[in-house]
């Protein structure tokens, strides 16, 4: 193995960062034809009322990419912030409708981020399952309430 | 979300879904919405297809599951439990009863063993048995027993009214280490014996955890296997080398390579192709999905793949060897399409497959130590 004969010092790369003259990740196009899809289907929900998701985290998107598409669609009027199983921030593009959804994982790393075009995007309403449980709920807590009231007067 | 040691299994008395279970616990169904949508995203599945994965998730059971630990070394379940903090990642604890594995259940001895046994008949037909580690098959599989029994035996016994085995690591999946050359115990991958239920294999030294989990997570949520490759790995985290996503492959397209790893090349993050990355060869998601949390992957740390989620990975002819010096007659045109800088994506394909063929078609086991004939479909 004499093209190794360097193995023995010290491994001075480290790599942890992208190496210096690696080529810039550059804008590829992808942002603009997920913005058409976005774009196609913004108008059908606007004349059919059909909502969509458009999954991000899977997509060949380079950093250059997201940003172009990030300035794209802007930031609206709402903002929200979800804490289940770890953090979950909402925001409304400029386009009404028009929905991005980042959730995080382990360490803050973004797990799963979409594009969601609906009225809201499903992760922000409250799940039936979840309202009929929270009705018992508060419904048990008013008849403990009224027994412990009653339990008191003399 | 903490991961509790296995305790005796019961038969269920009150049938839960997972959705009453955790809501029992305070978590809305929006965690599944979120994990369906991290897992589903992990997978490739469409959008659209999510909130149909949450339903199912939710409205499923506690899929029972039975660890077999054979001749490994518990890196695997090392892989998979080792998590910083409760998030999202390990809801999947939440989602399973792990109802025996020998290195993390409290229970030892008779008692070990008569959770397995209690989970099994609990859970006939409905149950997935994981395996990590290869099964001796020399001599009645003598070299490797728990509780007095040979591993083969258990495996056998436990695998018969499975829904399904996954074999995780590349020992289960391909024998790995203990099959490596001699192979002295007749070490053997678990569908090699395994020929009568489904199986799928989640290869890797260790498997990345988010592969373990997403299998899971799809067959409980959907009741079916996902879709696999012809060594029966999940498509989703096995359909493309590491070299095909690797953050350096721009290098290797221009001719740059490091040729030792402290010269310049090594130090400029150049290809590792001639220091013997086996990127080129081996399907896996480290280039994207990444290790501990996402923070690197051997690659980006320095060192070259080793090819780990392969079969026969231990004997490929070395580490450090590059690639185009290890496949044979293969190699000059792998090396000069190296060296000219071209990609040589068709040439590593090809060898890949020739690898993957050969493995496919060693002899069947002896029929006395396989359940069914031991054949490769």
């Amino acid at each position: 193995m004499t093209q190794l004969a360097g193995f023995a010092g010290p491994v001075r790369n480290s790599g942890l960062a992208p190496p210096s003259d690696a080529p810039r990740p550059e804008r590829t196009g992808m942002a603009q034809a997920v913005l058409s899809e976005i774009a196609a289907r913004l108008a059908l929900f606007a004349q059919t009322g059909a909502v969509a998701a458009l999954e991000l985290t899977a997509m060949p998107l380079t950093r250059a990419d997201r940003a172009e598409l990030a300035d794209a669609v802007g930031h609206g009027e709402v903002e929200a912030r979800i804490e289940s199983a770890g953090r979950t921030e909402v925001f409304e593009t400029a386009y009404s409708g028009v929905w991005w959804v980042r959730h995080f994982g382990e360490g803050d790393r973004i797990a799963a981020e979409s594009v969601e075009i609906g009225e809201v995007p499903a992760i922000l309403r409250s799940h039936r399952a979840d309202i009929a449980a929270a009705a018992r709920r508060l419904a048990e807590f008013c008849t403990r309430e009224r027994d412990e009231d009653e339990g008191e007067t003399p | 979300m903490s991961i509790e040691a296995p305790r005796a299994a019961r038969p269920q008395t009150r049938p839960e879904t997972l959705g009453e279970m955790l809501a029992a616990r305070g978590v809305s169904r929006r965690a599944f919405l979120k994990y369906a949508s991290y897992v589903g995203a992990l997978l490739a599945l469409p959008a659209e297809t999510i909130p149909a994965f949450a339903e199912g998730l939710a409205t499923a059971r506690r899929q029972s599951v039975i660890w077999l630990s054979f001749q490994e070394c518990t890196g695997c379940t090392e892989s998979l439990t080792r998590s910083f903090s409760p998030t999202l990642e390990n809801l999947i604890f939440d989602f399973i009863s792990l109802d025996y594995h020998h290195t993390l259940q409290a229970a030892s001895g008779e008692a070990a063993e008569d959770a397995r046994k209690a989970a099994m008949a609990a859970n006939k037909g409905k149950y997935i048995v994981v395996v990590d580690g290869s099964v001796s098959t020399r001599d009645g599989g003598l070299y490797s027993t728990i509780a007095g029994v040979a591993n083969i035996d258990m495996l056998h016994e436990t695998a018969k009214d499975a829904l399904a085995v996954i074999a995780v690591g590349a020992c289960a999946a391909f024998g790995g280490i203990p099959k490596a050359r001699p192979n002295p115990t007749g070490a053997a991958a678990i569908d090699q014996l395994v020929t009568d239920r489904p199986v799928v294999n989640i290869p890797g030294c260790p498997p990345i955890p988010e592969a373990m989990a997403g299998a899971l997570s799809y067959i409980v949520s959907f009741g079916k296997l996902p879709e696999l490759d012809h060594l029966r790995r999940p498509k989703a985290f096995f359909g493309e080398t590491i070299h095909d996503r690797c953050y350096r492959r721009p290098f290797y397209e221009r001719g740059l390579f490091a040729e030792g790893f402290d010269d310049e090349g090594a130090r400029k993050g150049y290809c590792l192709y001639k220091v013997g990355c086996k990127g080129p060869v081996t399907y896996n998601s480290c280039a994207t999905l990444k290790w501990n949390g996402g923070v690197s992957f051997p690659i980006q740390s320095g060192h070259g793949c080793l090819g780990c989620s392969e079969p026969d990975f231990w004997d490929q002819g070395g580490f450090y060897r590059p690639l185009s010096t290890t496949l044979g007659d293969l190699g000059p045109a792998l090396a000069g399409a190296a060296l000219a800088g071209v990609a040589l994506g068709a040439g590593a394909a090809y060898a890949s497959r020739r690898h993957q063929a050969a493995y496919l078609k060693e002899p069947p086991l002896p029929a006395k130590t396989a359940a069914s004939g031991g054949d490769r479909p």
